[in-house]
């Protein structure tokens, strides 16, 4: 049956051609090592998002009256509601995880460096798009965590000179948050951003393959490659063949942050979801301590550190256009860590620098 | 049932002034009375700070609800005709205060306490205090307090009597508010916890052992039916967490596998 399946399909369109080409005889370097994983952890929670989120969309209604208590229909009523709700909530949470490790694998291993960097300035909107998933998402269940992050959020946007209140009013669709607030995130939320996205990562996976997977810069046989002016994908001869031999890989590398995810939602949800998630919205009583996500930590501290909220807002911005630049920064061939003492020292640095400023975040 | 109807509507007004109370605290905090007390000095400003860390200030509950007047007016506050009523006498507080707590004001003079009033008996204030009124516990029946007029006894086998439906509502306010903050609609069994709390602390004014002793058990009953529905949803998130923890386990486990087999492949090349 399945022989015949295959010559059907052969025959149409060279179907065992396009799956050697692309399993088989698609060979990898032999030092390939587990970070390489993380782009398939995230095409498979990616999945998940858009699966469980189209389940959600089943029963939510995007209307201030009725968000909240389809909230609650979903994880009260709906069966398995809670799970599908939690895996797509906390689910957010993992993906934003892997892609910052994905992020700074990309960069320890210097592999966004030429000829690779559609690869990575694609990842880093992509990053970006994820995020903005997240803040527009945040929103939609309407409780008092939703309404008053995402007031604390609009707002930083008045920081703008001239603009900036022009775009906290274009941001929620009136002077306050709201109903025009709430259409606007749903549609981006569960039209545009996505849509982004998907196109987003279909471009990001083609010039992977275009380009060919870059060798891991280690080893004593890894000798940094002389990039031409001219296209050329770049082959392993004598590698590892993707199909079985990566793909299991991958596979092991995805079970264990499906693993992850399934212990953070059965056992720990509340990390992500804390107690104001599940109050319906109050625009006359304003929550104490009302703070961002832990990801967002650390760019609602740096408004409060510097002395005007602009300088915030131009610090974050420049940290984001360096991010976004990098690869047209920094030109030199070497990719070995060792051999990059500055690079590596800065990248510590950052790292360090994030998470302190994002405990202070937490703590302020 | 007409009686049955007045406590529902009774506890309804209670949910609406406990559900718009971050409304009305803002509010209070702009009151006239508060900025006005709260700059003098000694008698005058003492009810500020004791009102701040009450359990009326927590629910909204400020000057003009129980004193009249009109707040919004600093020559106007205490002028009679807009309708400030001041310090009410010894005999009036329980009148006063049960403009609001209509049903314990019955209760009350239904009472031993009650029935003394007028020869020298105790009133609301006696023992819940004025500003600085606190939630109404079962603290409030204690040797130090009650030894003021009369000998404890009775007193102290009241409280026995009532303890354990105390702790048993207590414990179930605690755990309902454990499942509200994960997610599960608890608003139908907080809705007849908070009945049955009214309720019970109706008793607490009854000075009639053998009552509250016939009445507890009563409210043990209706207690206990609550605590199976919680303990039914307590079950249930166990379930969720056994099955949690097997899906999690053989995710783990086809991690490993792979892991494992890949590594045969490693041999191999």
């Amino acid at each position: 049956m399945r022989k015949r399946l295959l010559d059907f399909l052969d025959v149409r369109l060279g179907i065992r051609d396009i799956l050697e080409q692309n399993l088989t005889k698609y060979l990898l370097p032999r030092n390939v090592n587990i970070w390489y994983t993380l782009g398939a952890v995230l095409l498979t929670l990616f999945s998940l998002q858009f699966v469980t989120g189209i389940l959600l969309l089943v029963y939510y209604v995007p209307n201030p009256d009725e968000a909240f208590k389809s909230i609650e229909t979903i994880m009260n009523d709906v069966p398995y509601g809670w799970l599908i709700r939690y895996l797509h909530a906390v689910g957010s949470n993992v993906i934003v995880i892997v892609l910052l490790l994905h992020m700074l694998s990309v960069l320890f291993m210097g592999s966004y460096k030429k000829p690779r960097e559609f690869t990575w300035v694609s990842g880093f909107i992509l990053f970006n798009l994820a995020l903005a998933l997240c803040l527009t998402g945040y929103l939609l269940p309407w409780s008092q965590l939703s309404f008053w992050a995402t007031t604390v959020a609009t707002e930083a946007a008045g920081a703008v000179p001239v603009i900036g209140d022009g775009l906290v009013r274009f941001l929620r669709g009136g002077a306050m948050v709201g109903n025009a607030t709430l259409g606007r995130f749903f549609a981006l939320h569960v039209m545009v951003l996505p849509a982004g996205l998907a196109a987003l990562i279909g471009f990001h996976l083609f010039c992977v393959r275009r380009i060919g997977i870059s060798k891991p810069p280690f080893g004593e046989e890894y000798v940094p490659t002389e990039v031409k002016d001219k296209f050329v994908h770049e082959e392993h001869p004598g590698g590892i063949p993707f199909f079985p031999n990566y793909a299991i890989k991958d596979l092991a590398v995805i079970s264990f942050f499906l693993g992850l995810l399934v212990v953070l939602v059965f056992f720990a949800p509340g990390l992500f979801i804390p107690p104001a998630a599940f109050e319906p919205a109050d625009p006359f009583t304003t929550p104490a301590h009302i703070k961002p996500e832990w990801y967002f930590l650390w760019a609602y501290q740096t408004l409060k550190i510097f002395p005007s909220e602009f300088l915030g807002l131009a610090s974050q911005g420049a940290v984001m256009a360096l991010l976004a630049l990098l690869p047209f920064l920094d030109r030199g061939r070497e990719r070995r860590p060792a051999r990059r003492p500055l690079f590596v020292t800065c990248y510590l640095l950052g790292i360090l620098l994030f998470a302190a400023i994002s405990i202070w975040g937490h703590y302020s | 049932m007409m009686t049955l109807m007045v406590r529902n509507i009774g506890a309804l007004i209670v949910v609406f002034l406990l559900t718009g109370s971050g409304f009305s605290a803002a509010l209070a905090a702009e009151s006239v009375c508060l900025q006005c007390h709260a700059g003098l000095e000694g008698r005058l400003a003492a009810p500020v700070a004791a009102w701040d860390s009450s359990i009326h200030a927590q629910n909204g509950i400020s000057c003009p609800d129980c004193h009249g007047g009109d707040p919004t007016d600093f020559a106007m506050a205490m002028d009679p005709e807009r309708g400030f009523v001041g310090v009410p006498e010894h005999g009036e507080i329980p009148e006063f205060c049960g403009r609001c707590h209509v049903g314990v004001k019955e209760d009350y003079f239904d009472s031993g306490h009650g029935r003394a009033l007028h020869s020298g008996g105790p009133q609301c204030v006696t023992c819940h205090g004025n500003h600085a009124v606190q939630t109404a516990s079962l603290a409030l029946i204690n040797r130090e307090d009650c030894s003021r007029c009369h000998e404890y006894g009775r007193a102290e086998e009241i409280k026995a009597a009532m303890l354990d439906t105390d702790r048993l509502l207590a414990g179930i306010q605690s755990d309902l508010d454990g499942l509200a903050k994960t997610g599960i609609r608890v608003r139908e069994m907080e809705g007849e916890t908070f009945a049955l709390r009214n309720d019970f602390h109706r008793l607490f004014h009854t000075v009639d052992v053998e009552r509250v002793r016939e009445q507890t058990a009563a409210f043990q009953q209706r207690g206990g039916e609550i605590r199976t529905e919680i303990e039914a949803v307590q079950e249930e998130l166990t379930t969720r967490k056994l099955l949690g923890a097997g899906a999690a386990g053989l995710l783990f486990l086809v991690s490993v596998i792979c892991f494992l087999i890949r590594k045969t492949y490693r041999d191999e090349e």
